[in-house]
């Protein structure tokens, strides 16, 4: 078990190695940031002295090098454009996408998987075909229109939601957090659908089509001919056994929404992590870029390592294999 | 009888408590913007957003009106004393949100502290003519400058005003929680964070025209489309960039106001006048080594074959106004002399041939596709114009980021770009964009052409230097009238602004800096 915990810990260094030397790279390849952030009436020596001071009159090594080092003290230095420590520029934003992230994986969960376990067990009923109808959908629509189609119906036509921006928020441990008032939940729905959406689509798929395939194994015959009631049958032996994808894919959906909701985030104006990321590589403030894309990193070998641990508890035969 | 009174008393008192509550949301102002600021330091940024943000917060040494013509702010005048001396009052009687008075220590010390503390959009362009600031006493400032400066009053619409104790260091974490965050404006920060809602309070004390505004909430919401429907759905009473699909929309529909005002941008093509092009023109398929662009018979076709009315009516949606020189004709330096731009494809066609190409070239064409309103549309647009002078050219509008560092790398052989004239004179504009780029003398530093005209460099630093307002101006009008008929570059269109809010609820002068100040918005009458 410690074993493949440091395992997991190596991969990810290295990953993040690797990440960090892209990011520095690509936007090396693009330009000097000042060249995008100077005012048009600096004069040359202005540009100079800037470029100096923020070092990027150095080699491209040299300035990765000094990066690297900053890192390794936990400094991953300030914003260009905010000149605030980065770490709590994004840690800042952190709780926004969190909630929205949740909040959508939750709508995700609780009504695809029951959707495509019906659609599963009853494959040739009307209700099936409008359920797969809808999961086609979910997935094939972009999700910028379907957002800006929720915001004309609901905010704009009916005035029922607000169209944008995130509700009043408390502090609950530290966390700031928006949806125990009614009004937040009103700013909140709206987002958490829209990103709910495409997972919600996959999630009826995968739960349909493990469905489909495990009521025809062998086990569930032998059940139903036990005499077993079919709730059972259903609950404890096949439920258990499509689990497994649907975490798979529950864990990777969970990961690249927090990282990339930026298209709701910025449809909706919520002020999460997407659009701090997006404006960065706008104006290539890589101290920002470089610590999101770390986090990010992190992030994933995190859901990965919790999924792997979850598929031991799903199925003892992989844990007898991590085992070996 | 008695329950009858209360019940009544209870009325009335629920009537005049839903008054207080109607009264109070009147004076609530609730902004959605493009940009907010980058911190609350008004020393951090020469952003258009950072420095539009802060006027509400922090007042500028001198101010401009909605033409960006200079009066007075908290400098009541400035007169030079000698060639290398102005001379500033300071008003009296002006309050710091916690009480104390402006003096011109605080000036002094705001004019000292921009070096120390700000960032990569640096403001030291607007103190670097400053030698040396000298308090003669607590209203009267005096600054010496490196050279005859005619021009510092214009730099100082953008000096920022902080108290004199808040010290030295940049601190932009306690601006933005508010406690070093005291100036002499319109109003109080509340709270900020960035990229959120910026929300502030009326100051009492203040020494201008009392604001209208009690609260004012600015909530930034970058995405066109979210701005737009943050006004529709009433969570906003205005907005600011209303882009043009939209206004079209918006002009049949009786639930939003619009405001339109000129801007200051104006979308302007540049040639590379190198020897050698850095993307080389083909004729017939073939590079030449030539560059065409250096004949000025060349410059003048592609003049020609603009049909700028076409570029304002169709491309535009009307927004605009066809643009004869680089900067709006009646700022300062500006001529009032040159012509309209005439539109002759005939014209355009023979002067070619002339020039040695009847059968046109190819060149490619690059632009930025999210700096201005409308900047990739004109860019397209140009395309297929000179190609009905027979001309091949391939547009391609792209990122500012990707767009900005190759243009400063002069990886172009021809591409637009807009240019504002923030300083509302042309010694700003002129001295960057078509003086050699000489670093001597800080001139020319976005002259990417490599232009180079020995006569008119010696002009603008003559103008430059002259103190005199009414020469100085002549002065610009020549270098303007040289500049634009020699086609060092090819003005197009200068864009308009777009501002909507709910229908009645305000009166609202557009202001060509498009600054979108709430003290300056009053409730309808």
């Amino acid at each position: 078990m410690i074993g493949f915990l440091i395992q997991r810990l190596i991969q990810a260094i290295a990953v993040v190695f690797v990440m960090s030397l892209i990011v520095f790279v690509g936007v090396y390849a693009i330009g000097n940031p000042i060249d995008v952030l100077i005012d048009p009436a600096a004069d040359q020596a202005l540009r100079e002295a800037l470029i100096r001071q923020y070092g990027f009159d150095q080699p491209l090594p040299v300035q990765y090098v000094t990066f690297l080092g900053n890192m390794l003290t936990g400094d991953f230095g300030e914003s260009f454009v905010y000149r605030l420590p980065v770490l709590d520029l994004i840690l800042s934003r952190l709780p926004a996408t969190l909630e929205l992230a949740l909040s959508a994986m939750l709508i995700a969960t609780l009504v695809g998987i029951p959707l495509g376990i019906w659609a599963g067990y009853k494959p040739d009923s009307l209700s099936a075909k409008l359920i797969m109808g809808f999961s086609v959908l979910g997935f094939s629509v972009p999700t910028f229109w379907v957002g800006l189609l929720l915001i004309m119906v609901f905010a704009v036509e009916l005035g029922w939601l607000p169209s944008g921006g995130r509700g009043p928020t408390q502090e609950v441990m530290g966390v700031d957090v928006s949806i125990l008032t009614g009004e937040g939940l009103s700013h909140i729905l709206l987002p958490a659908f829209n990103l709910a959406l495409f997972k919600l689509g996959l999630l009826i798929r995968l739960a349909r089509a493990g469905m489909v395939e495990v009521m025809s194994s062998d086990f569930v015959r032998f059940a139903r001919a036990q005499g077993l009631p079919e709730r059972q049958v259903v609950s404890l032996h096949v439920l258990k056994n499509i689990a497994i994808p649907i975490v798979t894919v529950f864990g990777l959906e969970f990961g690249s929404t927090l990282a990339f909701a930026v298209v709701t985030e910025t449809i909706f104006n919520w002020p999460g992590m997407g659009k701090l990321i997006i404006d960065s590589i706008m104006l290539l403030d890589r101290p920002v870029m470089v610590a999101y894309l770390i986090l990010v990193v992190i992030l994933f070998v995190t859901i990965n390592l919790v999924v792997d641990l979850t598929y031991g508890q799903l199925d003892p035969r992989i844990r007898t294999k991590g085992a070996a | 009888m008695k329950s009858f009174a209360l019940a009544g008393a209870l009325a009335a008192g629920l009537m005049a408590a839903t008054a207080l509550s109607t009264s109070a949301q009147a004076q609530t102002l609730t902004i959605g913007v493009r940009a907010g600021p980058e911190s609350i330091d008004p020393h951090w940024s020469t952003l258009g957003s950072h420095a539009e943000a802060l006027r509400h917060i922090f007042d500028t040494l001198v101010g401009v009106d909605e033409d960006l013509q200079l009066v007075p702010a908290l400098a009541t005048s400035w007169t030079p004393v000698d060639d290398t001396t102005w001379e500033f009052k300071i008003r009296e009687g002006v309050k710091f949100h916690d009480g104390t008075e402006l003096t011109a220590h605080d000036v002094k010390f705001s004019i000292e502290r921009i070096p120390v503390v700000t960032g990569p959009m640096s403001m030291t362009i607007y103190t670097k003519r400053v030698a040396e600031a000298i308090v003669v006493d607590d209203y009267t400032l005096h600054v010496r400058t490196n050279g005859p400066a005619p021009t510092l009053p214009n730099d100082f619409i953008r000096l920022f005003v902080v108290q004199d104790d808040i010290g030295m260091e940049p601190r932009n974490e306690e601006f933005n929680s508010g406690e070093a965050a005291i100036g002499t404006g319109p109003y109080r920060l509340v709270s900020w964070e960035p990229k959120g809602d910026l929300v502030l309070e009326r100051f009492e004390d203040y020494w201008g025209e009392e604001p209208h505004w009690e609260t004012v909430i600015r909530k930034e919401i970058p995405n066109d489309p979210a701005r737009v429907a943050a006004l529709k759905s009433g969570q906003v009473d205005m907005i600011n960039y209303v882009p043009a699909t939209d206004y079209a929309a918006m002009q049949r529909d009786s639930s939003v106001e619009t405001f339109i005002g000129d801007s200051v941008y104006i979308l302007d093509i540049y040639f590379s006048f190198a020897d050698q092009l850095p993307m080389k023109v083909r004729v017939d398929g073939q590079e030449i080594d030539e560059n065409p662009f250096q004949d000025a018979r060349v410059r003048e076709a592609f003049d020609l074959a603009i049909n700028r009315d076409a570029l304002v009516r169709v491309v535009l949606e009307g927004l605009g106004k066809p643009a004869n020189q680089l900067m709006p004709p009646h700022f300062f330096g500006g001529s009032m002399d040159l012509p309209e731009r005439e539109y002759d494809l005939e014209r355009a066609k023979e002067l070619l041939a002339e020039a040695g190409y009847p059968n046109g070239f190819e060149v490619d064409f690059r632009c930025t596709n999210n700096r201005l309103p409308g900047d990739a549309a004109v860019c397209e647009a140009l395309g297929q114009m000179w190609a009905r002078a027979g001309l091949t050219v391939n547009a391609e509008a792209q990122n500012g980021t990707v767009f900005f560092p190759a243009v400063s790398r002069k990886e172009y052989s021809m591409w637009m770009s807009g240019w504002g004239t923030l300083t509302g004179e042309a010694s700003y504009t002129y001295g960057s964009l078509v003086h050699t780029n000489d670093p001597e003398v800080g001139l020319g530093a976005f002259n990417r052409a490599d232009y180079s005209n020995p006569e008119l460099d010696a002009l603008i630093q003559e103008a430059a230097a002259e103190l005199d307002d009414d020469r100085r101006a002549e002065l610009f009008e020549e270098v303007t009238e040289i500049s634009m008929n020699e086609r060092i570059l090819i003005p197009t269109v200068q864009l308009q602004t777009v501002w909507a809010a709910k229908p009645d609820m305000l009166e609202f002068t557009p202001r060509i800096d498009q600054e979108t100040l709430a003290h300056h918005i009053s409730p309808a009458q």
